[in-house]
Parts: C-alpha cells; structure tokens; sequence
C-alpha cells in the first residue's frame, strides 16, 4: 500500500524555474552576481539528481541538517529531501496533491506539512527513487521518525544517524561512531570508497565558508544593513545543498564583496532603513515576494537570524575530517535549537539583538513545527526584557491555504505602527 | 480491592504519601519520562513521583499559553498543572530527550517554574554497544550530580536495595498482568490503571505492598470480566483510566497495552550479574526496555506488540495517539501494516491528553467492536 510506482519525476520544474531566473536576471539592472550563482549552482544540483540515473551514480537522499560533506567526499550524488520537494512544490504550485499523497499513506494532519508532503512526494514519484535513505534526528522527531517509512516508499535501505542531544566530549565520540558506521554502511552499498583526502579538502573549504557566513553577518550589522530581507534563504541553501563545495566558496566571497562595496557606499537594502528585525524560523515560501516588497514599502529589513545565520563558535580542523563534521552540526545555527535550552542558547538571542540593534522581532510560527513554537513565549519574554518587541505570525512554511497575504500585511502593517510609534 | 490505589489517584499530585514525605524532611524529585532511571533517585533517598497532567480533559490556558497549541497537550498539561503549583512540593526535576514535546516541557519548566533541581540526559535512539556506553555516562553523570546537589554518596549497596525494590514492583506487576491473559480475567483494564497510576505517586515500598494484597485477594474474589472482544491498547501516553472504562463499558476487554504508563513502564527487570555494576545494570535496562516510539528500529517495538497481541490473544488494537505525538503518528502507517499482515484490525484514534473517550470516540469503538463481532461469527 506505501509503494510509489515508477513515474516521471519533476526534479525539471525546479531547473527550469532557475533557467528563468537566470535569463530574468541578464535584463535586471540591480540583480546580484551572486544571486547568478546561486540559481547556476541550484540548476546544476538538480540538473545532477536528474541525471544521475541514466548515468547510473549512486544517490543517496538526506534529510535536513544532514553531513552531506561525506557524501560528496564519497562521490555519491546527494538529494536533499526537503529542499527538493518544497522547491517541487514552489514551482509546480502541486503543494495540495504531495500533503495529500502524503495523507494517503496514513500520516496524521499534525505531522508538519514538509515532512508530509516529503513522504507524498516520494509515493507520488514526484521525486526520484534513491539508492538509500539516509536522516538524523537533527532537528526533531519529524526528521527522526520520517526514514523508517521513507524506506518502505521507496523500498531501498537506509541509515538511521542518531545525533547526540548535548555536546560533551562523550556525545561527539557517539556521533563520531555513528558516522563511521554510516560510511561503512555507505561503501557497502554503493561500492565507493571514502576518500579521506577529499573529505579534508572539503572540510578545509567548509572552514572558510563559516569564516565568510560570519563575516558576512558582520557586514549585515551596518546601518542601513546591505542584505535584502529574505536573504537569509539564500545562506541556509547554501550550507543545506553545497557544504565545503567550491562553488558554495565562490558565491559567499561573490557576495561578501557585493555587501562590503554597499556598506563602504552607505547603501542599504532597502532605500530608507526605519525598522531592523530579528527573524525567527522559515516565512511562508508563497509570501516570499511579498515580504520582500512590503520590506522595502516600509524600510523594514531583516539583519539577522540567530537559528538561521548566528553560526556557533569553533574552528574545523581538515586533519581530524570526520571529527570536524561532527562538531560542524553542533555550530550549524539552527542546531541551537536542538539541544537544552539554556542560559546560553537564550544568550545569543540577546547578543544578537543587541549586537544588530533590531527594533523589534518577527516570529514566524509555524503551526506544523512543534519543536519551535513552543519557544515563543520564552523567546519573547527575554526579548522583551530588552524592550524588543515580538510579532508571531502564524503560517505554515509550505501551505498557502494557512496564511493568506492579506493577513500577513495587516498584522505586519500593525507591528510597523507599533515600532514607529516607539 | 482497588480502594487504596483510587484514593492515592484521587488526591494526586499532592497524594497523602507525598504529603508525608515532605513533613518528614524527605525530598520528592519528578521524573518526566520512563527514560529516566528512577532507581537512582530511590538510591538518593528521594522519593520519584512521574508528573504526569490532569487526568481529565482541562482548559489548558497556561499549557498552551507557554507551549503554543501545537505540542501535545500532555506536555501542556504537565506544565500548567507546574505553572498553577500543583508540583511545588518537588525538590526536583528530572527530564530527557526523549522527544521534543518532553524537551521543550523540561526548558520551559526550567526557565518558568523554580524547582530548586533540573536535569536532563541525553537518552540515545539506538541500543547499540555505543548508545549503551553513552547512556551509562548519562547516568553516572545523572548520579554524580544528584551526589553533588544532595551532599552524598549513592553507594552501590544502595543501588542495589532500590533495583530490588522496583523488580519486586516489575515482578508483582508481571503477575497482575499475567492475570489478565486468562479468558476471564479478575482485573479489567481500567483497574489495572488505576493500579499503575498509583505506582508512580506513593513510595514503591508501599506499592508493592499493597500489590501484593491485591495478588493474593483477587484470585479468589470472585471478580471476572469477560467482553465482546480482547482488546489493546497502543500509543501515546495514557492516565485516564475512564478511557479504558469507556471502551469496556462498550462490552470489549482491554486486556494488554503498548504504553510508557503501563508495560513499558515495568516490563523488563534490571538484570544483575557478577560482572556488571548496579549502574551499568541499570542503564541496560532503560535502554534495553520495552521500546518507546522514539527509538530506532522501530521494529523492535512492532515484534513485542507482535508478541503482546499473541499472548494476550488480542482481537483487536486501538491505537490512540495525542495530537501532536509525532513519534506515534508517524509509526502509525507502518504498525498497521505489520499488524495487517498478521490478521489484526486496529482502530486509530486522534485523541487529546485526559479524554474519558466520551462522543465520537465511543461511536467509533461501537463500529470497530462491530466488525470484530462479524469476524468472529
């Protein structure tokens, strides 16, 4: 009853949507190198998934959050399961028909939408059929419980990477183990072997890459800040899609440049600065335009994430390769939210707040995602305590039928008042 | 027969037992998830009670205030029933990483409610050498810093008089539950909660010695229930027993369970040996025991109810799972699937935390009791 049959996929809608945005772009006065690579390198992520089959490459599809690093040391072609779909969905506008399909195999209405909708995806063959499954626990049951049935769909085996809760000398030896137990799982199953001199090299790369995502924070610390609002997107694909990959180096220098030239100018985002947000978690992919544009209607822009952009302290070490991608997942911003939530995580909300000098903070509360949700009061009051302001906005990352657009600019429209009349 | 553990249930959080250890000086440190060694604590002199929320479906206005609506209201009823001082009697607060509903109920406690203690172990999702050596860490360090926080030694000669306390309570518990494998058993369901739920609120000593009572009377009282169909139970955490009551009323008879409140609670004993420590035993043991949703494969935990289902011959399961329960919702597809191939019909219900199984939920057990009336026939 779980089997997806052998259809075409639509990995196509998501290259074609960046071919557009790419032709789109050599007419735009204002468009950003760096925003050509960055389509470049999506239409060739996916243009390599696409293909990978009738070359007969060995893909392995991951969930978020996962060490793609090895797998692209271990030339296996990688399909990041999230990021495939919701692009699928983005593009195609077919949202309604994955949660549906994913429904259709018996998964509650309160699994989060883009766990569910994976699920359809694959059962519906929206996305190819890998060689395995791979996911982690990172970052909460929903990514933890999703391989088990993932496997099933798609009737291929898979690893399970149980990653550690805390961050002691103990818990990194575990996770450790656990990733040479994957790559050993790995070579048995596609035939390659780890290449541990690639997997320094990478690693080398993923150093200097976090080196140019904090300076890249630092230069957004500027008033007015250089970086468009939904900007942040843009990093976390980066690291989600392209870690310690070349291209991934060129675009973030690429882009560094760009943002140091706008703070050496005096340029900002937006062309007059009036309110500088903390954003909390993932907007609702169909209001993404939106926001931009209402960002620039009242010069509200976003200038840091602390989930999103705040990268954790630490160096890696391409000596000690696997090691450092197992501390990697510990600095990744978005894994402050897995462990307990102590004086120090709530500390870099504060720190970030005070460093970038925000007005006020939105909260992007999404109704399928348990995990964050119910940090908003806590979140809120800490911030509060500085006299930041907090919105939540109730959404739903995927599903546009959650939140509508009106909705949205009203309640936003609202919280702008209540800045500037501060 | 049942009276001493429903007064114990009735005056719960703060039970008499409770009550009485705190005017004797004792302390009383709560656990949130059958994760933590409770052995330990016992070790410490401290009495464990397992928070658990309001045994009925409540206004959880604080619960979701603080959670937001969309964490299982057992974690938001645990919290309110915090936040409003119903556990202002604890010394401590014990948590894991269970699940993100039990991860974010242990931050916001920590940050919102002044228990004087916090701790959380980090509880792998595998059982392999590794995930046990790691597990045995948590606990040594678990222990350490009880040691630390109390100003005293858990000696292993007192591990070893609590791993005797609570396998005797295991022990007794099995036998209750070997009962209810007969065609007439002494014991209906909802009894045997109320039973449980007294375990986790009065000290295992006591426990064990009303259990004890209760073993030798029932057999011989006369008391047998029979129903349309033998039933179980699978899912999310379960206290109510007024749910259990509403589906036995219907004429079925839940005779075994797959829940953190009941089997999974007591079902494997810490195995002692002459080459291990009481601590490595007892960290086995948590790991090793009768598998929570959480954990990976999930299979493990399909082959035991596989084997419940047979031993208990089992008509039938319902599966009821919290709103928001992920880790059971997304087991759900493939336990019914094994359960399928293996002939038993199980009925899934969407459930909130306390329900008594009142409304729809009754007419859907009346359909499902139905349908295993016409297999039978």
């Amino acid at each position: 009853m779980i089997h997806t049959g052998e259809k075409k996929d639509k990995i196509d809608a998501i290259i074609r949507a960046c071919g557009v945005m790419l032709r789109m772009n050599k007419v735009r006065p204002d468009a950003r190198e760096s925003e050509n690579i960055y389509y470049q390198m999506l239409s060739n992520y996916f243009t390599r998934l696409q293909d990978a089959k009738d070359e007969g490459r060995f893909v392995a599809a991951h969930t978020v959050f996962f060490p793609t690093e090895i797998l692209y040391a271990m030339d296996i072609v990688p399909m990041h399961t999230e990021t495939t779909t919701w692009m699928i969905s983005l593009f195609t506008g077919e949202c309604a028909d994955l949660l549906s399909a994913g429904t259709d195999l018996g998964l509650a209405s309160e699994i989060c939408t883009p766990h569910r909708g994976l699920a359809g995806a694959f059962a519906s063959g929206a996305l190819p059929r890998p060689n395995v499954m791979l996911w982690s626990n990172l970052i909460c049951d929903n990514t933890a419980k999703s391989g088990e049935l993932l496997m099933e769909i798609n009737r291929c085996p898979g690893f399970f990477i149980d990653h550690p809760f805390q961050h002691s000398e103990d818990e990194m030896k575990y996770l450790v183990g656990e990733l040479n137990s994957m790559i050993g799982f790995l070579e048995e199953q596609s035939g390659h072997k780890m290449n541990w001199d690639r997997l320094a090299e990478i690693v080398a790369r993923m150093d200097r890459q976090i080196e140019l995502f904090r300076e890249i924070c630092e230069l957004r610390k500027a008033v007015p800040s250089p970086f468009h609002t939904q900007g942040f997107l843009e990093l976390l694909t980066i690291d989600y899609l392209f870690p310690g990959q070349p291209e991934a180096t060129d675009y973030l220098e690429t882009l560094r440049q760009e943002l140091a030239d706008m703070v050496k100018n005096g340029e900002g985002a937006v062309s007059d600065e009036r309110f500088r947000l903390m954003s909390f978690f993932i907007p609702p992919m169909h209001l993404i335009g939106f926001l931009e544009r209402i960002s620039q209607e009242y010069g509200a822009v976003s200038v840091t994430e602390p989930f999103f952009t705040y990268w954790g302290e630490g160096r890696l070490d391409p000596n000690r390769p696997l090691e450092s991608v197992a501390e990697k997942s510990y600095m990744i911003p978005e894994t402050r939210m897995y462990g307990p939530l102590d004086d120090r995580a709530l500390k870099s909300i504060v720190d970030c707040a005070e460093q970038y000098r925000v007005d006020g903070a939105i909260y992007y509360a999404d109704v399928g995602c348990r995990h964050t949700c119910a940090t908003i009061k806590l979140f809120k009051d800490i911030l509060n305590e500085i006299d930041v302001p907090v919105l939540t906005l109730d959404c739903d990352v995927v599903d546009p039928t959650i939140t509508s657009e009106e909705e949205v600019r009203e309640k936003l429209e609202r919280f702008f008042e209540l800045l500037e009349d501060r | 027969m049942f009276d001493r553990f429903i007064e114990v249930n009735s005056t719960f959080p703060k039970t008499a037992h409770v009550l009485e250890h705190k005017r004797q000086g004792g302390l009383v440190f709560g656990w949130l998830c059958t994760y933590v060694p409770e052995e330990i604590m016992h070790a410490a002199g401290a009495l464990p009670v397992r928070i658990t929320g309001h045994n009925q479906e409540t206004e959880l206005e604080d619960g979701s205030a603080y959670l937001y609506v969309n964490n299982c209201s057992f974690s938001r009823s645990c919290l309110q029933m915090g936040l409003r001082g119903g556990y202002d009697f604890l010394d401590g607060v014990v948590g894991s990483s269970t699940c993100d509903g039990a991860r974010r109920l242990f931050d916001l406690w920590r940050n919102y409610i002044e228990t004087p203690f916090h701790h959380v172990l980090t509880i792998p999702r595998k059982s392999t050498p590794e995930a046990h050596a790691l597990y045995y860490q948590q606990v040594v360090q678990f222990k350490e810093r009880l040691e630390e926080f109390l100003g005293i030694q858990i000696t292993d000669e007192k591990l070893h008089q609590s791993i005797d306390v609570y396998n005797e309570s295991r022990t007794l518990l099995k036998n209750l539950y070997e009962l209810r494998k007969l065609d007439n058993p002494p014991i209906s369901g909802a009894e045997t909660m109320e039973v449980l739920n007294a375990s986790f609120r009065m000290p295992k000593e006591l426990f064990n010695e009303y259990l004890k009572d209760l073993l030798r009377d029932l057999p011989s009282s006369g008391h047998t229930h029979n129903g349309l169909a033998r039933l179980m139970v699978t899912g999310s955490v379960l206290t109510n027993p007024e749910f259990i009551k509403s589906i036995e009323n219907q004429g079925a008879l839940v005779v075994a369970d797959d829940l953190c409140t009941s089997t999974r609670y007591w079902s494997d004993p810490v195995e002692l040996n002459e080459d291990t420590t009481p601590l490595q035993a007892i960290s086995r043991r948590y790991l090793d025991n009768f598998p929570c949703a959480r954990m990976f494969p999930s299979d493990k935990r399909f082959n035991r109810i596989l084997s419940l289902v047979q031993d208990f011959k089992v008509d039938g399961v319902i599966s009821q799972i919290i709103r928001y329960c992920v880790a059971y919702a997304h087991d759900l597809p493939l336990l019914t699937e094994r359960l399928r191939a293996n002939g038993i019909p199980m009925l899934a219900l969407d459930v909130e935390y306390g329900t008594s199984g009142s409304g729809q939920i009754q007419t859907r057990v009346q359909a499902f009791l139905e349908m295993l009336g016409a297999r039978k026939r």
